[in-house]
C-alpha cells in the first residue's frame, strides 16, 4: 500500500505547475474526454480495459491539475472532474501510467485534439518519482546505470573480455590483423556506442557494426566504461538520474575527444541522447548526435560501404521502433538502409509512423510485474508480422529485440530477429585493406 | 437591449476576457526552449498539423468512427454559429438593424443538424459502457450547454419572442465556456500547434 505525506504530495503537484513554456498548461486543458483514441493504443485493443484508454492516462495527470492548480478545480472539483492526489489515486497512477502505457505515442497522431499524451504520461511518471513511487523494477535498472555507467551492471573487465573476444573473431573474419575494435582511443571521428544488452546477450550485433566500420575504413572508439547508450531515467520520470546517465555520454566523450556521438540500435537510447539529453543537461551539445541508422545510411550514399542485396534474399519486414520512428523522424532513413540491404521488403500493416509499439517500450521490459500483460498486448505486434509472411523481422532497438524474440517464442512466430547493422554487415562486400 | 440581454453579454464579456487572458499568458509562455539540434522544419510541420493531418484520412479517431466524427464537425460548425449569431445580434440591437427573416431561417437551417449531432454524441455518452466509465459532469454540462445554446439560437431566430430564454441559455453558456472543457475552443489551436512544433523539430512530419 502507497503511503504519501503532504511534502510529498506538494512537490508532486509542484511539477503541474513549472510554467517553462506553454506546452505542459495547454496538454494539461487540452483533452475532451471524446474516447476516439482507445483503439489507437494497443492496451486497450488487447486488453479491452477502459482503464486504458489514452484519455484516461491523460485524465489522471489533468485531473490532479484541475484540482489544485485552477479556480474551478478548487471551487467546484466535481463539476469539473477534479481529483484528490491521494492513495488510491497514486496507485492507479502507478498501474496505468507504468503499467499500462509504452509512451510509444501512436495515440497521439490520432488524437481528434491533438494532445501529447505521453508526454503527459511522463509528466505524471516524473510526480510518482518525486514521490518515490517507481516501481522497484525499473529503479534497479535506473540505479545500476547512476552506479555502474551501464544498466545492467556489467563489470569493465568483462566487457573489455568480451571485446576482446570479438575483436579476434574479427581478425579471424576479416583475414586482417589490422581489423580492430577500439576501446578508449582518444581523438576519434566517431564515438560510438552499445545497448549493454549486446555485450550481455548479443555480442554478434557488436562485431556486425564493427565489420561495418571495417568496410568503411571508419575511425572509430568505444569506450570501456560508458559505453550504454540507454537511459531509464527517462522512464522513470527522474530527471535528476535522467541527468546523470546522460552526463555518462556528454563526460565520456569530451574526455575521448570524439567527434560525433554515434547511438547504437536503441530506441528510447537514441530518443534520450539525441533529443532529451541536451535538456537534461540544459546544454546544447557540442558534437554531432546521430544514430547508427544515419550513419549507415551515410555510408551507403557515399560510397564507402558497398551491399550486395542478393546476399539477403529471404522474405524481409521492418519493425519501427516508436522512438526512432515517430518520435525520430527516421522512417524514410531507415528503409533506405534496408531496401539498400535486402532483396525482398514486405511492409507490416500498418508501418511507420502508424506503426505499433512491440510493447515492450516505456521501461515495459524492465518492470517484470507486468509481463504477463506486456506478452499480451505483443499479440498485436505478432499477428503483424505472422500477416507479412516474412522470414526476418529487422529492427534497429534491442529492446524491440528482446520483445520481439519473446513473442516469437510466446506466439510461435518462427521468424529470426535482426537488427539493422546485422543485415547490412550480411551484406557487406568486403574489400581487403 | 433587455436585461437578459445585457446579462448575456456581461456573461460574454467575462467569458472574453478570461480567453484573452489565457491567450496572452500562453503566448508570453512560449515555445519550449528545446536545446537539441533540430532535425526538420517547425514552420512546415505546424502548417501540416492544422490542414493534412487533420484530415480524417489521416485519424484513426475519424475513419474508424466516421458517423461520431461527422457529427464532431457539425457540431463544431453549430457552435461557431451560434457564437456568430450572438455576435451578430448583439451589435445589431445597437445599431436597430434586423436581421432578414429569411437569414434567420437559413441560419436556424443550418443549425439542426448540428443540435441534432450534440444530442447524439451526448446519447452516446450515456450510452456507451466505454464513455460512461471516462465521462464525468464537465462532460455532461459542457455538451447539453452547448447543444442547448444552439437549439435556443435557432429557436430564437425563427421565434424572437423567445429571447429572453436565449439569452439566459447564453448567459450559462459563457459563463462555463472558460472553465469546463469548452476551453479547447481556446487550447485546441494551441495544441496543434504543439504537436506540429514536435513533430517538426525531430523531422517526423
Amino acid at each position: 500500500m502507497v503511503t504519501l505525506d503532504k511534502a510529498k504530495k506538494d512537490k508532486a503537484i509542484d511539477i503541474l505547475r513549472t510554467e517553462s513554456d506553454s506546452k505542459l498548461v495547454t496538454h494539461l486543458n487540452s483533452c475532451v474526454r471524446c474516447g476516439l483514441c482507445a483503439e489507437s493504443c494497443m492496451y486497450y485493443l488487447a486488453l479491452k480495459e477502459p482503464k486504458f484508454i489514452p484519455s484516461v492516462k491523460v485524465n489522471l495527470v489533468s485531473s490532479i491539475y484541475r484540482r489544485y492548480c485552477t479556480f474551478e478545480g478548487k471551487i467546484a472539483p466535481t463539476l469539473v472532474n477534479a481529483r484528490e492526489l491521494d492513495e488510491n489515486m497514486a496507485e492507479e497512477m502507478i498501474d496505468v501510467l507504468f503499467g499500462g502505457c509504452t509512451m510509444c505515442g501512436r495515440c497521439v497522431k490520432h488524437c481528434s485534439i491533438g494532445v501529447d499524451i505521453p508526454f503527459l504520461v511522463r509528466k505524471g511518471r516524473e510526480m510518482l518519482a518525486t514521490m518515490g513511487l517507481v516501481p522497484a523494477t525499473l529503479q534497479s535498472t535506473v540505479d545500476a546505470a547512476v552506479n555502474t555507467g551501464n544498466n545492467m551492471a556489467i563489470p569493465t573487465d568483462e566487457f573489455v573480455g568480451t571485446i576482446k573476444w570479438l575483436e579476434e573473431d574479427l581478425v579471424d573474419e576479416m583475414q586482417d590483423e589490422k581489423a580492430r575494435i577500439p576501446l578508449d582511443e582518444q581523438n576519434k571521428e566517431i564515438f560510438y556506442t552499445l545497448n549493454p544488452r549486446e555485450p550481455k546477450f548479443f555480442p554478434l550485433s557488436i562485431s556486425a557494426m564493427a565489420k561495418i566500420f571495417y568496410a568503411a575504413n571508419a575511425e572509430w572508439t568505444l569506450s570501456s566504461k560508458y559505453y550504454d547508450v540507454t537511459n531509464y531515467g527517462y522512464f522513470s520520470g527522474n530527471n535528476e538520474e535522467a541527468t546523470i546517465i546522460a552526463r555518462h555520454l556528454y563526460d565520456e566523450i569530451h574526455r575521448l575527444h570524439g567527434k560525433r556521438l554515434v547511438l547504437g540500435e536503441c530506441g528510447h537510447g537514441s530518443r534520450a541522447n539525441r533529443w532529451e539529453g541536451p535538456n537534461y543537461l540544459k546544454t546544447e551539445y557540442d558534437f554531432d548526435t546521430i544514430t547508427v541508422v544515419e550513419l549507415i545510411a551515410e555510408y551507403i550514399r557515399s560510397g564507402k560501404i558497398k551491399l550486395d542485396k542478393s546476399l539477403n534474399k529471404e522474405i524481409f519486414t521492418i519493425h519501427d521502433p516508436c522512438n526512432l520512428v515517430r518520435n525520430g523522424g527516421l522512417m524514410e532513413e531507415i528503409r533506405f538502409v534496408v531496401n539498400s540491404a535486402v532483396e525482398n521488403l514486405v511492409e507490416m500493416t500498418p508501418y511507420g509512423k502508424d506503426n505499433f509499439c512491440c510493447g515492450g517500450g516505456g521501461g515495459a521490459l524492465a518492470m517484470s510485474e507486468y509481463n504477463d500483460r506486456r506478452l499480451k498486448i505483443g499479440k498485436i505486434k505478432a499477428d503483424q508480422i505472422a500477416n507479412t509472411g516474412a522470414k526476418i523481422v529487422i529492427t534497429p532497438c534491442h529492446n524491440c529485440v528482446d520483445q520481439l524474440t519473446q513473442l516469437n517464442h510466446t506466439y510461435k512466430l518462427g521468424v529470426k530477429i535482426m537488427t539493422i547493422s546485422e543485415v547490412v554487415a550480411n551484406a557487406l562486400i568486403i574489400e581487403r585493406q | 437591449m433587455d436585461c437578459y440581454g445585457c446579462c448575456a453579454l456581461v456573461a460574454c464579456s467575462i467569458c472574453f476576457f478570461i480567453f484573452l487572458y489565457r491567450f496572452i499568458y500562453l503566448i508570453k509562455l512560449g515555445n519550449p526552449k528545446d536545446l537539441s539540434q533540430k532535425r526538420g522544419n517547425t514552420s512546415k510541420a505546424i502548417k501540416y498539423s492544422f490542414t493534412e493531418a487533420m484530415l480524417p484520412q489521416n485519424k484513426e479517431s475519424a475513419y474508424l468512427h466516421l458517423p461520431t466524427y461527422i457529427a464532431g464537425v457539425l457540431f463544431h460548425i453549430g457552435t461557431f454559429l451560434t457564437l456568430l449569431t450572438f455576435v451578430c445580434l448583439i451589435v445589431f440591437s445597437f445599431v436597430d438593424i434586423t436581421i432578414p427573416p429569411i437569414v434567420r431561417q437559413i441560419a436556424a437551417i443550418i443549425l439542426i443538424p448540428a443540435i441534432i449531432s450534440g444530442f447524439s454524441v451526448l446519447l452516446k455518452r450515456v450510452f456507451s459502457k466505454e464513455l460512461k466509465i471516462i465521462s464525468g459532469p464537465d462532460d455532461y454540462i459542457s455538451n447539453l450547454l452547448t447543444t442547448s445554446a444552439q437549439l435556443f439560437t435557432a429557436i430564437c431566430l425563427v421565434f424572437p419572442d423567445s429571447a429572453p430564454a436565449y439569452y439566459i441559455v447564453m448567459t450559462l453558456f459563457f459563463l462555463w465556456l472558460p472553465f469546463g472543457k469548452t476551453r479547447h475552443l481556446l487550447y485546441f489551436f494551441f495544441a496543434r500547434y504543439h504537436l506540429g512544433y514536435f513533430y517538426g523539430w525531430r523531422g517526423t512530419w
